[in-house]
C-alpha cells in the first residue's frame, strides 16, 4: 500500500547543523528536498546555504580519497565489505599508501604479462609456418629478413612486389609465401642488407604491413625471437597464476576494508551534499523533507531528545497543488513484497492512488496457474523457483532476482493446483497411469468451457479494475471522476447483458432494466468524458477479448505435452522415444516459464492496471546510508 | 471439399493476423530496443506496445473457432 506521507520542516541553531545532518542520515527516514525558493524570498532573512571553505576543502579531500579508493577497489576482486566508522577514514587513508603501491605494481605486471601472452598468441601463428625457413635464414650475415602479411584479396600484388625487388636487387633476393590463415598469406623476404632502405620504402609505399615484433623481440633476429617466444609461452600461465594468487591474498586482506571505506566516504560525502539542501538565517538552519506519518512521531522524539529545544521538528500542512510531489512511499506486508517488482518497469504510482501489489500478488500467479496447469511442470517450477532463491541468496545476489526466484515458486504452486483441477501431469500421463483425472473439465476437449470461462474472468477482471478506480476517486474526493468510471462500468455491464440476452444467455426479462441501464451510463459518460468517453467500450470489449490469451497459449502448451507423450509412446526404439519425449518436455517447460509470464503481465499491465493505475508519482528515497 | 473450404477459411483467419501482429511487433520491437538502449524506465511501457497487436490474432483465432465451430 501507499503510505501517508507528512511534510516536516526542521529549524535548528547552526551549531547544531552537522549534527542533525548526522541524525537524520542515521534514521533513514526523511526524504529530503531544497527548501523552496519562494520561502526563501517571501522571508527576506531566510537565503541559501553556501558551502563554507573548510566544508569545501573537505568535500575536495574526499572526492579525491573516493577516486584513488574506488579505483583500488575495481582492481582487486570482490569480497564481503565490512564497516567502516567514520573515524577511521583518515587513518585508512594513510595506512593504504604502501598496499596502494603493491596492488598497483602487482596489476601493471599481470597487465604486460597479459599482453605478452596475447601477442605471442598474434605472432606465433604468423611465424610458425615459417619457423624452419627463418632458422636456416638465420645464418646469412649481411642478409635482412622481413616479415610481410598481405590480404588473400589482394594475393596478386606479391607478383608485383617480387618484380620489383628483382629490379632493386639485381635479382639477389629470397621470397616465400604461403597462407596464415583464411584471410591472410605471409611473405618472408630475405636481401642484402645494402637494399634495405629501398625495399622497407617500397613496402610502405604499397601499403604492405610489415610484421613487427613486440618491443622486447624487436633487437633479436626472427630466428631467436621465435625461440624466445615458444620459451616465454610456456612460462607465462605459471607467472600469471602467482600473480593472481598474490591478488587474491592481498583481496582477502584489503577489499573488505576498502569496500567499507569506499562507502564510508560515499555516506560523508552525501552528508556535505545535503548542506545544499538547506536555508539558513544568520544563526538558524531550515530543512525540509517527507516522512512516512507514522514516523513523525519518533523523529520528533529523537530530535528532542538529542537536541532539546535548540532543533525544532514541526509538520506542515500539505496543500492541495503539492500532492502531485509528495514521494510515494509502497510498503507492503513481507508476502507481498516479492510482487513489487512488476512496478519496477512502470512509472512510480501517484501519491493516494491505488498500489496494484496485492491484486498482481492475486491474479498474475493464478493467470500463470490457468495457463500452465500441469501437476508435473508446476512441481518443476516450483523446485527450480526454491533452488533459484537459495542460489541467489548464497550468492548475494540482487532483491530483484531473489523476488523473481520467489514469484516462479507461487507460480509453480499455482500450476500444480490448477493441473490438479485439469488432470494434468506431464499432459495426459497422470490420466494414463489412472493417477489423475480432470476435475472441473478437461482442456482439450472442452475448448468452448474454457473460452468462456477465460471471457468470464476477463470480465470480472476489468470490472474489478474500475470499481478500484471509482473506489480510488471517491477516497480522494473526486466524485465526478468516479462517477465516470462507475459509468462506465454500467455501460459495460449493461452492454454484454444485452449482448447476453442475444445469445439467450441471460433472461430476457432483464431486456428493459439493460437498455435503460445502457442509455443512462451512456448519458453520465457522454457528459462527463465528452463523445469520447462511450467510446471506450470498444477499448474495454478487446481488453475482455485479449483474456482469451489464457485459453489460446494454455491449449498450446498441453497440446505440445501431448505430442511429447504421443512421440515417447511411438512404435520402435523405447530409448528413442523416451529421448524424444523427455526432449519435448523439456523444450515446454521452459516455454512454460516464458510464455505464460508475458501474457499473464500483458493481462496486468494493459487490461488491468489501464482502468485505475496512475503514474507520474516521485519514488520515497529517504536520506540514508550507503 | 466443404469441410477443405472451413479448414482453410479457419487456416487464413487466423494465419493472416498472425502474420501481421508478427509483422507490427518486428517494427514496435526494433523500434522498443533503441529506445530501452536510451530509456531503461521505459521497459514496461515497452512491454505493453509490443503486446498491442497480440489481440489482432486472438480476434482471428476466435474467428477462427467461430468458422470450425
Amino acid at each position: 500500500m501507499i503510505k501517508e506521507m507528512s511534510k516536516i520542516q526542521l529549524v535548528g541553531s547552526k551549531t547544531q547543523l552537522d549534527e542533525c545532518i548526522r541524525l537524520l542520515h542515521a534514521m533513514a527516514v526523511v526524504h529530503l528536498e531544497t527548501v523552496p525558493m519562494d520561502l526563501v524570498e517571501e522571508r527576506g532573512i531566510l537565503r541559501r546555504l553556501p558551502l563554507e571553505k573548510d566544508k569545501l576543502i573537505e568535500k575536495e579531500s574526499l572526492e579525491k580519497a573516493h577516486e584513488r579508493v574506488k579505483n583500488l577497489v575495481f582492481l582487486l576482486k570482490s569480497r564481503p565489505a565490512l564497516t567502516v566508522p567514520r573515524y577511521r577514514i583518515r587513518g585508512l587513508l594513510e595506512e593504504m599508501g604502501p598496499v596502494e603501491e603493491r596492488i598497483k605494481r602487482l596489476h601493471a605486471q599481470k597487465e604486460t604479462l597479459t599482453e605478452e601472452v596475447s601477442s605471442i598468441d598474434k605472432y606465433e601463428k604468423i611465424l610458425r609456418g615459417f619457423a624452419p625457413l627463418i632458422s636456416s635464414l638465420g645464418g646469412l650475415n649481411n642478409f635482412d629478413i622481413v616479415g610481410l602479411t598481405i590480404e588473400r584479396r589482394r594475393h596478386d600484388i606479391i607478383g608485383l612486389l617480387e618484380e620489383e625487388i628483382k629490379r632493386i636487387t639485381g635479382g639477389t633476393y629470397e621470397l616465400y609465401a604461403r597462407a596464415i590463415d583464411e584471410t591472410t598469406s605471409g611473405v618472408i623476404l630475405t636481401f642484402p642488407r645494402k637494399y634495405s632502405g629501398q625495399i622497407r620504402y617500397l613496402i610502405l609505399g604499397e601499403g604492405i604491413s610489415e610484421i613487427r615484433l613486440p618491443d622486447e623481440y624487436e633487437v633479436m633476429s626472427l630466428a631467436s625471437a621465435i625461440t624466445t617466444m615458444a620459451r616465454r609461452k610456456s612460462e607465462l600461465p605459471g607467472l600469471l597464476r602467482g600473480l593472481e594468487d598474490k591478488l587474491e591474498s592481498v583481496s582477502d586482506e584489503w577489499y573488505p576494508v576498502l569496500a567499507g571505506l569506499l562507502t564510508a566516504i560515499e555516506d560523508e560525502l552525501d552528508e556535505i551534499g545535503v548542506l545544499t539542501y538547506c536555508a539558513q538565517t544568520r544563526y538558524c538552519f531550515v530543512m525540509e523533507g517527507w516522512a512516512p506519518r507514522d514516523m513523525t512521531g519518533t523523529i520528533k522524539r529523537e530530535f528532542s531528545r538529542l537536541f532539546g529545544e535548540k532543533v525544532v521538528v514541526r509538520e506542515l500542512e500539505v496543500k492541495k497543488e503539492e500532492e502531485d510531489i509528495v514521494p510515494v512511499y509502497i510498503k507492503n506486508p513481507g508476502w507481498l513484497r516479492p510482487f513489487e517488482v512488476f512496478l519496477k518497469a512502470l512509472p512510480a504510482p501517484r501519491y493516494r492512488s491505488v498500489d496494484p501489489t496485492p491484486y498482481i500478488a492475486l491474479f498474475f500467479p493464478v493467470f500463470f496457474g490457468l495457463i500452465v496447469g500441469d501437476v508435473g511442470y508446476g512441481a518443476m517450477l516450483f523446485s527450480l523457483g526454491l533452488f533459484l532463491g537459495w542460489q541467489f541468496r548464497k550468492k548475494q545476489k540482487t532483491e530483484t532476482l531473489i523476488d523473481i526466484a520467489t514469484i516462479l515458486t507461487v507460480c509453480g504452486v499455482s500450476s500444480i493446483i490448477f493441473g490438479l483441477i485439469y488432470g494434468e501431469l506431464f499432459g495426459d500421463l497422470g490420466e494414463r497411469a489412472g493417477i489423475l483425472h480432470p476435475i472441473l473439465f478437461d482442456r482439450v476437449r472442452a475448448l468452448k468451457t474454457f473460452l468462456i470461462l477465460t471471457l468470464g474472468i476477463g470480465v470480472g477482471h476489468v470490472v474489478l479494475g474500475l470499481i478500484i478506480a471509482a473506489v480510488n476517486y471517491i477516497h480522494r474526493g473526486k466524485p465526478r471522476e468516479a462517477v465516470g468510471k462507475l459509468s462506465h462500468l454500467l455501460l459495460i455491464v449493461s452492454f454484454l447483458t444485452i449482448l447476453g440476452i442475444m445469445f439467450k444467455y441471460v433472461p430476457e426479462g432483464l431486456l428493459t432494466p439493460g437498455l435503460a441501464a445502457l442509455v443512462l451510463s451512456f448519458v453520465l459518460l457522454t457528459t462527463i468524458e465528452g463523445i469520447i468517453g462511450p467510446l471506450e467500450i470498444i477499448r474495454t470489449l478487446g481488453n475482455i477479448l485479449s483474456y482469451m490469451r489464457i485459453m489460446a497459449v494454455g491449449t498450446a502448451s498441453v497440446v505440445m505435452a501431448l505430442v511429447a507423450n504421443k512421440m515417447g509412446g511411438l512404435e520402435g526404439s523405447l530409448i528413442v522415444g523416451i529421448i524424444a519425449a523427455v526432449l519435448i518436455h523439456t523444450l515446454n517447460i521452459f516455454l512454460s516459464i516464458l510464455s505464460p509470464t508475458i501474457q499473464s503481465m500483458r493481462l496486468q499491465y494493459v487490461e488491468f492496471l489501464s482502468k485505475f493505475y496512475e503514474g507520474g508519482g516521485r519514488r520515497y528515497e529517504p536520506f540514508k546510508k550507503r | 471439399m466443404e469441410q477443405a473450404l472451413i479448414a482453410l477459411g479457419a487456416a487464413i483467419a487466423v494465419g493472416v493476423p498472425a502474420l501481421a501482429t508478427g509483422w507490427a511487433q518486428s517494427k514496435i520491437g526494433s523500434a522498443g530496443a533503441g529506445a530501452l538502449v536510451e530509456k531503461p524506465e521505459l521497459s514496461g511501457v515497452m512491454i505493453i506496445l509490443v503486446a498491442i497487436p497480440e489481440t489482432m490474432v486472438l480476434l482471428g483465432f476466435v474467428v477462427a473457432y467461430l468458422i470450425i465451430g
